[in-house]
């Protein structure tokens, strides 16, 4: 299962370099929502550097949200999502495959986004271990239920409005737990976190099982 | 303060008995189509049994106005 | 010529649905003529209290429905038990479920706006109350998308899993970020609970049964229209063959 999981994930990744998708089209969205919450919330910095934290984990959720659209896309070419059905590769597999590039993708918009909140809303970044856990732990969830849901709404037509819908009212424990988290760590008080952190790593749990074992009975009847 | 009880209540009860009359009314529009579509699976299927046999569920019995006589074999003949 | 009433699938004839429905109205009118007239004000919220005859009621019916929509979606997962009547079930309880869940918050929104001063607080049962309201909504639109039976059903179900594993999670998370901003106030927002005695307490109990009996009767009748709108499918799909076959021995 987990050699299969390489194998997807590593060629959506390959997919992603060569294209450069990711790169192109959903980092630029997110920076540009981080910018647009900066116009709506006002030059202020005392109001912007408080909500950091909140308002970076809404530009990843929204975020996910393209990167797991993407994820798909590229099988729905060639019938490439009937050979992936057929290709004989363990279904859990596959998940973790494309969970895994999608977090992984995610990660790396995250870099990125620290930095723009740090420049543009003055987040004074510390606790540095806590917004990384964070991060990891928050991304695994997010990109468990963003796969498993994308697998469904991909089969059908109206998949770009339904896949919002359905993803995320779910993750809402991940951007309540991944802010306070990161709200801690930016205060200066990272061992208030613990909690939150324990909630970040009891969804992605809870999500990866589900989707392991889901993700074949979806992915057949697409 | 009253207001706000009644206002409560009106909705509960206006809601529900709303959402209560919607079922009952779309029960019965669906009853008459399935009336219509099976006898139109009568007219158009003369050699066969009772059809249905797709869709039929273990201890299922026929309900509405057609029952289970009327998915016999049409009167006139082809 | 008269059909004779039949079966549904859940065992219910049409006359014992008739007489549930009867005793449901009974119950809810009953209610609502205690909880306006009979029963006493309260000492701290006066004729407020009255709401809490109907919205406690609305908020239990709201999960019992999301709680027998899982579970029937489980049961329809596991192979042993399949069968098409637990889809229908699920899918039923869940349109029910919605509808009471929306009235759960408007209730709620009602009690709240006299009593604290606000439409909406961040309380952690209406918030997850507000959550569920989306996961159904979610739900319910993914169960309007036309697709075989079984490959609707089985995507609905796993769907609804998912839901069910996050409510306890947004709770739990909901419950500790509003817990860190206890507000010391005479009407806690946090607690719903008010000193119930005598009348009062016959009367909340008697909502608690009364809407319970009507979710059952609205459940049955969405059943039931499901079943219909499924051999519709089914019957209409005979026609089209048979019209096919009348065409090929032409």
């Amino acid at each position: 299962m987990l050699r299969d999981a390489a194998l997807v994930a590593g060629k959506d990744l390959r997919i992603e370099l060569r294209s450069r998708v990711g790169l192109n089209q959903v980092g630029p969205f997110a920076i540009a929502v981080l910018l647009l919450f900066g116009l709506a919330l006002g030059p202020d910095r005392a109001v912007l550097a408080p909500a950091s934290a909140g308002l970076f984990w809404v530009a990843v959720l929204l975020s996910t949200l393209l990167a797991v659209q993407r994820s798909y896309a590229i099988e729905s070419a060639d019938a490439a999502r009937d050979g992936l059905r057929l290709s004989g590769l363990d279904p859990a597999g596959i998940f973790l495959g494309k969970a895994g590039a999608v977090a992984a993708q995610l990660l790396v918009l995250e870099v990125a986004l620290t930095i723009g909140v740090a420049l543009l809303y003055g987040a004074h970044l510390s606790g540095a271990v806590v917004l990384v856990a964070a991060c990891v732990t928050g991304t695994v969830g997010l990109a468990a239920v963003g796969t498993l849901y994308g697998v469904v709404a991909s089969g059908l037509r109206t998949r770009e409005t339904l896949l919002p819908l359905l993803f995320l009212p779910v993750v809402a424990p991940v951007l309540l737990g991944a802010t306070k988290a990161w709200n801690e760590a930016l205060a200066g008080t990272p061992g208030r976190a613990g909690t939150w952190l324990d909630v970040l790593v009891v969804f992605a749990v809870l999500y990866i099982a589900i989707g392991t074992v889901a993700f074949g009975p979806l992915l057949e009847d697409g | 303060m009253n207001g706000y009880v009644e206002a409560g209540y009106v909705v509960v009860l206006g809601t529900l008995s709303a959402y209560s009359a919607t079922l009952v009314v779309r029960e019965r529009a669906a009853r008459m189509r399935l009336g219509s579509v099976s006898r139109a699976a009568a007219t158009k299927a003369p050699a066969r049994g009772t059809p249905g046999g797709v869709g039929e569920d273990a201890g299922l019995e026929v309900e509405g106005p057609i029952g289970e006589d009327g998915l016999k074999a049409p009167e006139s003949s082809p | 010529m008269s059909a004779p009433r039949g079966k549904t699938q859940l065992g219910t004839s049409a006359l014992a649905l008739r007489v549930l429905g009867v005793v449901a109205v009974a119950g809810v009118v009953a209610t609502v003529w205690l909880g306006l007239f009979v029963t006493p004000p309260d000492e701290f919220m006066g004729n407020l209290v009255r709401l809490l005859y109907v919205h406690p009621p609305m908020a239990w019916v709201a999960f019992l429905a999301f709680g027998v929509a899982s579970l029937s979606s489980v049961l329809y997962l596991w192979p042993r038990t399949r069968a098409e009547h637990f889809d229908r079930l699920a899918g039923a309880s869940a349109e029910v479920g919605l509808v009471f869940t929306g009235l759960t918050l408007v209730s709620g929104s009602i009690w709240g706006r006299p009593t604290w001063g606000a439409w909406w607080v961040w309380d952690p049962l209406l918030t997850t109350t507000a959550l569920l309201f989306v996961l159904y909504l979610g739900y319910v639109a993914l169960r309007r998308v036309p697709g075989e039976f079984h490959v609707r059903a089985r995507r609905s179900a796993i769907a609804a899993l998912i839901a069910f594993v996050d409510v306890p999670v947004v709770y739990f998370s909901v419950e500790w970020w509003r817990s860190l901003h206890q507000a010391p106030t005479v009407l806690n927002p946090t607690t719903h609970k008010t000193y119930v005695h005598g009348s009062m307490a016959w009367t909340l109990l008697l909502g608690f049964v009364s809407f319970t009996l009507v979710y059952i009767w609205l459940v049955a009748h969405r059943y039931r229209l499901a079943e219909m709108q499924d051999r519709e499918d089914d019957e209409g799909l005979e026609v089209a063959l048979a019209e096919r076959r009348a065409e090929a021995s032409v």
